[in-house]
C-alpha cells in the first residue's frame, strides 16, 4: 500500500527564532590561520590546493559552463520545501561556490575581474557559504531531479571540505573525528576497550535473557570471513539492532569477529573532508588486515555503509575487500534457508525508510524490503520512497550536531514527519544509526505514536530458532 | 541595405559559426581530456557507464518526467528547447543560406509547422521569462544573462516571425537584419554562455559520478600543500 503525505502536523513549524541563532558551532582547526590572514584568503588558499590535486576541477567546469539556474531542485529539496527561502534551493547554493571558482580559478573569470573589479569573495560570501552548505542534507535527492544532471550535494560535499581545510567545520564533527583518528578510544563515541568488552557481555547475557538466543559477539578472531564495523553508537543506543545481528550469525554460523583494535565505522569524512574519509577507511582497512579476515560487514548504518562502499576500492591499495552491509548479508542468509523467520512476527503496522545514503543510488532498496515484508504482513510504503525518499532531516552530519536540532525539527524533517504520520504506521523501521536518531527526536516533537527501530531490532523478534 | 544583410549572412554568418563551432568543440575536448584525467587518477572505483547515459537519454527526451515536478515550468522548457531546436535547423530559409554559404543542406520541415512551432516557441519563451521575473525563488537565482540570453532569443523568434507575415509595419529589410544579427550575436555568446549545455549536457552526469570518484592520497597532498611536510591536526 502506498500512501499519500501532505497530513497537517499538531505542532506547526515556527521559523522565526531560528534566524536569531548560529547555525553550528565551528571549530578551527591549530595552525589554520597560517594559511591567510582572512577566512577570504584561507578559503581561497584552500580552494587552489583542493582544485590541484583532486577530480573537483572538470566537475566545476562543466558545472560553471552549463548550470541553467532553472530552478527545477527547488521542489525536489525538503528543506526548500519547508522552508521557501529561495536560500534553499540547491542551485543557489551551488552557485556561491561556482561564482567562486569562475571568479578566482577561470581565465574568463579573473579578466572580468581585472576589467570590472566586481566578483570578489567576502566575509560575508564564506559566511553564507559557511551556514548554506550545512542546511543542505547532502541527500541528493535534487541531482534526480536537475534535467542538465548536476549533483548538488556533491558541490555541497566539496563547498564542506574547502571549508574545514579553511579552518570552518562543525565542532560536532570535528570533535568526534578528532577522538576517532587521535583520540585514546579511536572512535567517535570514545568508548574504551574494556568498556566495549563489558557491554559485548552484557548484550549477549541480555541476549539470552529476553530471547533465549544463544549467540556470541566474537572479538579478535583471527582469519573469519567477517570483520563488523557499526556505527560505534550503535553500542550505546541500539542494543537490540546488534544483538539481532548477533543472532543471525549464530544462528546461520556465520563467520565473523569485531576487532578490538578498531570498531567504529562512523566516518564523518564522507560529510566533510576527503582527508578524514580517507584516513578512516584506512583504519578501517588495517584493522581488517590484521585480523586476516575476508571480507567488511558494515551495521546498519547508511553512510558508514556507503562510505566504505564506495571508498574502500580506492583507498585500500593492493589489499582489496569486499564490503557487504550487514542487510546484504541477512537476505542472502533468509533467501538462502539458513536463517528462519516467522512471517506473522511482527503484527504491528509498519513502515520503512529509506536511508539517502544507501538507498538514492539504487543499492539497498529490496534486500531489507523484503526482510521486513516477510516478518510483517501489514506494511505499508510512504510516498516517495526508494530513490525518490524523503531525506529524515538529519543527513549529512546534521543528526549529530545538537544545535541544528530546531532547524532538523523544523524544516529539514518537517516533511518526514508528514509522511510518517500519513503512513499511519505503529512503526517506522530504517536501518541506519543517524536516521534512527533523527526520527526518534521527530516523533517526539510530533507527538507521533510510532516507535523507531532497526531492521534487525524486527529480525530479532521475528527469528525461529 | 541589401549590402549590409549580405555581409551578415555572408562573410559575417562564416566567421561567426567558426566562432561558434570552434568554440564548443574546443569546450567538448577539454571536458573529455580533464574526464579521462579525473579517471585514470581514481582508477579502482568503476563507474556505472549504463545507468548514466540512460539517465542522460532519459533526460534528453523528457517526455514521462515533466509531470514529476513543476508541470507547467518544465512543459514550457521542454517546448522551448524543442522549438528553438527545429526552427533553427529545419527552416527553408535556414537550410538555404547554409547550402549557398557551404554547400551543404538537409531535408526541410514545412514553413506552415514551423510557423506554428515558432508562436509555441514564442509562448513558452515567454512564459519562462515570466516566471523567472514572478517567481521570488527563480528570482533570486538569476543572473542578468539569464534574462538576457531569454529577451535575445524571443526577439530573433519575433523578427522572424514577423519578416514572414504580410502587412507588418517594420519594413522587411530592417527586420532581417535584426533577425540576422541577432542570430549571430546569439550563435557568438553560445561557447561562452550556459547554452554550452547544448554540447556538454552529454557529459555533465559523467562528470558527477567522476566527481565522486576521489583520487587516492589526494587529501594528505592537499594538507601538505598547506601546510608543508609535517602536515596538520584534525
Amino acid at each position: 500500500m502506498i500512501l499519500e503525505t501532505g497530513t497537517h502536523l499538531q505542532r506547526q513549524p515556527n521559523l522565526a527564532h531560528l534566524e536569531s541563532k548560529a547555525f553550528y558551532h565551528i571549530d578551527t582547526y591549530p595552525g589554520s590561520d597560517r594559511l591567510g590572514g582572512s577566512r577570504v584568503e584561507r578559503f581561497l588558499f584552500a580552494f587552489a590546493a583542493i582544485l590541484q590535486q583532486s577530480n573537483y576541477g572538470v566537475l566545476l567546469d562543466l558545472y560553471a559552463r552549463s548550470s541553467a539556474r532553472c530552478g527545477r531542485c527547488a521542489v525536489s529539496c525538503q528543506v526548500f520545501q519547508a522552508s521557501q527561502e529561495a536560500r534553499d534551493v540547491p542551485c543557489y547554493r551551488s552557485n556561491l561556490l561556482l561564482d567562486v571558482y569562475k571568479r578566482y580559478f577561470t581565465m574568463g573569470g579573473q579578466l572580468r575581474g581585472r576589467l570590472f573589479g566586481n566578483g570578489f569573495l567576502h566575509e560575508g560570501g564564506v559566511d553564507e557559504m559557511a551556514e548554506l552548505f550545512y542546511r543542505c542534507t547532502a541527500c541528493r535527492r535534487c541531482h534526480i531531479e536537475c534535467p542538465l544532471g548536476i549533483d548538488h550535494g556533491l558541490i555541497a560535499h566539496l563547498g564542506r571540505y574547502i571549508l574545514s581545510e579553511a579552518g570552518i567545520a562543525p565542532k560536532g564533527l570535528v570533535v568526534s573525528v578528532r577522538e576517532q583518528l587521535e583520540g585514546k578510544t579511536g572512535n567517535t563515541s570514545a568508548i574504551p576497550l574494556p568498556a566495549l568488552l563489558d557491554n559485548l557481555e552484557f548484550l549477549e547475557e541480555e541476549l539470552v535473557d529476553s530471547s533465549g538466543i544463544q549467540a556470541k559477539f566474537p572479538v579478535d578472531v583471527q582469519g573469519a570471513e567477517y570483520i563488523f564495523f557499526p556505527a560505534v553508537s550503535d553500542y550505546l543506543m541500539e542494543a537490540d539492532t546488534l544483538m539481532g545481528i548477533a543472532a543471525v550469525c549464530a544462528s546461520a554460523g556465520v563467520s565473523w569477529t569485531i576487532g578490538s583494535q578498531y570498531f567504529d565505522g562512523i566516518n564523518y569524512g564522507l560529510f566533510y573532508n576527503d582527508w578524514v574519509l580517507e584516513r578512516i577507511i584506512q583504519k578501517l582497512v588495517g584493522e581488517a588486515q590484521r585480523l586476516q579476515v575476508q571480507k567488511i560487514l558494515i551495521g546498519e548504518c547508511g553512510h558508514a555503509a556507503r562510505s566504505a562502499r564506495q571508498y574502500v576500492p580506492t583507498f585500500a591499495g593492493d589489499q582489496q575487500l569486499p564490503v557487504v552491509s550487514v542487510l546484504e548479508l541477512t537476505e542472502a542468509l533468509v533467501r538462502q534457508g539458513k536463517v528462519k523467520l516467522d512471517p506473522n512476527a511482527i503484527s504491528e503496522r509498519v513502515t520503512y525508510h529509506d536511508p539517502c545514503n544507501i538507498a538514492r543510488s539504487g543499492w539497498l532498496l529490496e534486500p531489507p524490503r523484503r526482510l521486513v515484508r516477510s516478518i510483517a504482513p501489514n506494511f505499508v510504503e510512504m510516498r516517495p520512497f526508494g530513490k525518490e525518499n524523503y531525506c529524515c532531516g538529519g543527513g549529512g552530519g546534521l543528526v549529530s550536531l545538537d544545535e541544528t536540532h530546531e532547524f532538523r525539527m523544523q524544516v529539514a524533517g518537517k516533511l518526514k514527519a508528514e509522511q510518517i504520520q500519513a503512513s499511519e504506521a505503529e512503526i517506522v523501521v530504517t536501518p541506519c544509526a543517524n536516521c534512527k536518531k533523527q526520527l526518534r527526536e521527530l516523533v517526539s516533537y510530533y507527538h507521533l505514536p510510532v516507535q523507531v527501530v532497526g531492521v534487525h531490532d524486527l529480525v530479532l523478534r521475528a527469528l525461529r530458532l | 541595405m541589401d549590402l549590409w544583410l549580405a555581409l551578415a549572412k555572408g562573410v559575417f554568418l562564416r566567421f561567426v559559426l567558426a566562432v561558434t563551432i570552434l568554440g564548443l568543440l574546443r569546450h567538448v575536448a577539454l571536458s573529455l581530456a580533464a574526464l579521462w584525467v579525473a579517471i585514470r587518477r581514481a582508477p579502482a572505483q568503476s563507474l556505472d557507464l549504463r545507468q548514466i547515459f540512460g539517465e542522460t537519454l532519459a533526460w534528453l527526451f523528457p517526455i514521462r518526467r515533466l509531470h514529476r515536478n513543476r508541470f507547467g515550468y518544465s512543459l514550457a522548457s521542454f517546448l522551448f528547447h524543442v522549438g528553438v531546436l527545429f526552427t533553427s535547423l529545419f527552416l527553408v530559409n535556414h537550410i538555404d543560406i547554409l547550402r549557398d554559404q557551404f554547400g551543404i543542406g538537409w531535408y526541410a520541415i514545412p514553413k506552415g509547422i514551423l510557423d506554428l512551432l515558432a508562436v509555441v516557441t514564442i509562448i513558452a519563451g515567454s512564459s519562462l521569462l515570466l516566471f523567472r521575473i514572478y517567481a521570488s525563488s527563480s528570482r533570486q537565482l538569476s543572473q542578468l544573462s539569464d534574462y538576457g540570453l531569454l529577451v535575445l532569443i524571443l526577439g530573433i523568434f519575433w523578427s522572424g516571425f514577423l519578416a514572414g507575415r504580410p502587412g507588418n509595419p517594420i519594413p522587411y529589410a530592417w527586420l532581417m537584419l535584426f533577425h540576422t544579427l541577432s542570430g549571430a550575436a546569439l550563435l557568438l555568446v553560445i561557447p561562452y554562455s550556459k547554452i554550452a549545455h547544448c554540447v556538454l549536457f552529454p557529459l555533465i552526469r559523467l562528470g558527477s559520478a567522476v566527481g565522486w570518484r576521489l583520487a587516492p592520497l589526494a587529501g594528505g597532498k592537499v594538507v601538505q600543500r598547506l601546510h608543508g611536510p609535517e602536515g596538520r591536526q584534525i
